[in-house]
């Protein structure tokens, strides 16, 4: 059994090695180029400096805002998709809708909103808004699921109402788990936000792209070092204080 | 008076556990369930306020149903019998004040409830109630700060919150250390004593029951087998209870 499976693992991934035509020797073959690039990266143009740390701004607020519209929107999709929450008519196509629209990325919202809205951050925070409020509501729902039963019935033994038994037994238990899950986002849509600058929907992205399409790879990699920085500050933020929420 | 009439339960997906009991309580009684783990303790007294909805018969409090309530008027019987639980089941992280302010719910008005306002006369019940367990000056403790026993006293002064007629307490002492088992059954008795309140506990410690009960009722596998005064309870009585020659 344990055989026939790993034949199968190599059969399928030698396959698929020959299918995408993954060829170590081309590989080698293409070094010097990227040593040549990486050569003319190097020292990186500092005159596009300003520019850079604008872009970094803009992808700092396209995920920002996106991720708070999301935090909300969040909300009532997580209680609904949260089994021990709702009755199974309501969850089971609330869970649906959730996977269906979760498994579309973020930078496939965005070319969706640049059509629909045209170029600039606005699409970016809309694409944002798309694919985090599903994936937030996903992770809400399953803190929700992950409860302690004892509260809750404590609080229902008090004759409490269906929405005093929400807020007094099971926010309390939820509240913090939804906060670090959506710091946790942020840091993800940070990440997401400096590509939705190549599609158009503007932030860091754009400039990279532009730089690299004129073949300015010095002003490039000044670009991408704002990037790394930028990247690395909200995540040393954020994991600092999702430390200190649970 | 609590009347409990053929009440049986069948847990999901199939699992009997209460097969017809009759039992009437009378008001400031001190009842102890006693039977082993899996008797239908537990059952039997989420079945009282409905935390576990019964498969047949009825359970009727001062002269209402329980079990045919609608929901505002469960809510209303439910508010009058306070509940204690064997894991304390206190919000971990909300303060002492704020857990026994939950037993409050009932009464006060549901919109500021809703923003966590409460009135000022909810708030001083609260206060006077931990006081009655002598936690007054942990008020503002975060409930998970505190040690097993304080737990379980403000879980019974949550149960004080909400001005009860009957206090259903389901194995209080069972997660504490031994020696605290005294402090805890002194304050229910206490509040049965002062307050005149009746008293449903289950346990399965046989000295701890006789001690303290007025009337002991043996559980076994989901049916009554004794019930009487702790005097009446013989070795032959204990036998009946816990069954089949077992050591308890």
């Amino acid at each position: 059994m344990k055989r026939a499976a790993l034949f199968v693992a190599i059969v399928v991934l030698a396959w698929t090695a020959w299918d995408t035509g993954s060829d170590p020797i081309r590989l080698v073959r293409g070094l010097p180029w990227i040593v040549d690039i990486l050569r003319r990266m190097l020292p990186p143009d500092l005159s596009v400096l300003p520019a850079a740390l604008l872009g970094a701004v803009k992808t700092v607020e396209i995920a920002l805002l996106g991720t708070a519209v999301a935090a909300v929107l969040a909300l009532p999709l997580g209680f609904l998709s949260a089994r021990n929450v709702a009755p199974a008519s309501v969850f089971h196509p609330a869970r649906a809708t959730l996977n269906f629209f979760r498994s579309v990325d973020t930078l496939v919202y965005a070319l969706v909103f640049v059509a629909a809205v045209g170029l600039g951050p606005f699409p970016g925070v809309l694409a944002v808004i798309a694919y985090t409020t599903t994936s937030l509501a996903k992770l809400y729902s399953e803190a929700i699921e992950g409860i302690e039963r004892g509260p809750v019935d404590a609080i229902t033994a008090t004759g409490a109402t269906r929405l005093q038994i929400l807020k007094f037994g099971v926010l309390p238990q939820v509240l913090p788990l939804f906060l670090s899950y959506v710091l946790y986002r942020l840091e993800t849509n940070i990440r997401a936000a400096t590509v939705l600058g190549f599609v158009g929907a503007g932030g860091i992205g754009f400039y990279l792209q532009t730089y690299l399409r004129a073949i300015e790879y010095a002003a490039a990699s000044t670009v991408l070092l704002v990037t790394v920085l930028m990247v690395m500050v909200v995540d040393a933020l954020s994991s600092k204080l999702r430390a200190r929420l649970v | 008076m609590i009347e409990i009439t053929g009440l049986s339960v069948v847990l999901p997906p199939a699992v009997p556990v209460l097969h017809g009991i009759d039992l009437v309580v009378r008001p400031g009684e001190f009842v102890v369930i006693l039977g082993r783990s899996g008797a239908g303790k537990t059952t039997f007294l989420r079945s009282i306020n409905r935390l576990v909805t019964p498969t047949a018969g009825t359970v009727a409090i001062a002269g209402r149903n329980v079990t045919a309530a609608g929901p505002v008027e469960l809510r209303e019987l439910r508010r009058r019998i306070g509940m204690i639980f064997q894991q304390f089941n206190l919000v971990r992280r909300a303060s002492v004040l704020d857990n026994v302010l939950a037993g409050r719910l009932g009464y006060v008005p549901a919109l500021p409830s809703l923003l966590g306002r409460f009135p000022a006369t909810d708030r001083d019940v609260a206060l006077a109630c931990l006081g009655e367990v002598g936690l007054a000056s942990l008020a503002h403790r975060r409930a998970d700060t505190l040690s097993g026993g304080e737990q379980q006293r403000v879980a019974i002064a949550r149960a004080l919150a909400q001005s009860p007629d009957v206090i259903l307490a389901d194995e209080p002492t069972a997660s504490l250390d031994p020696a605290l088992t005294g402090s805890i059954m002194d304050i229910l008795r206490r509040i049965n004593v002062d307050r005149g309140l009746t008293l449903i506990v289950s346990q399965h410690q046989l000295e701890t029951a006789l001690a303290y009960a007025t009337r002991i009722v043996g559980f076994h596998r989901g049916r009554i087998r004794f019930d009487g005064p702790p005097s009446a309870v013989t070795p032959a009585v204990v036998d009946l209870i816990y069954g089949d020659g077992a050591p308890r």
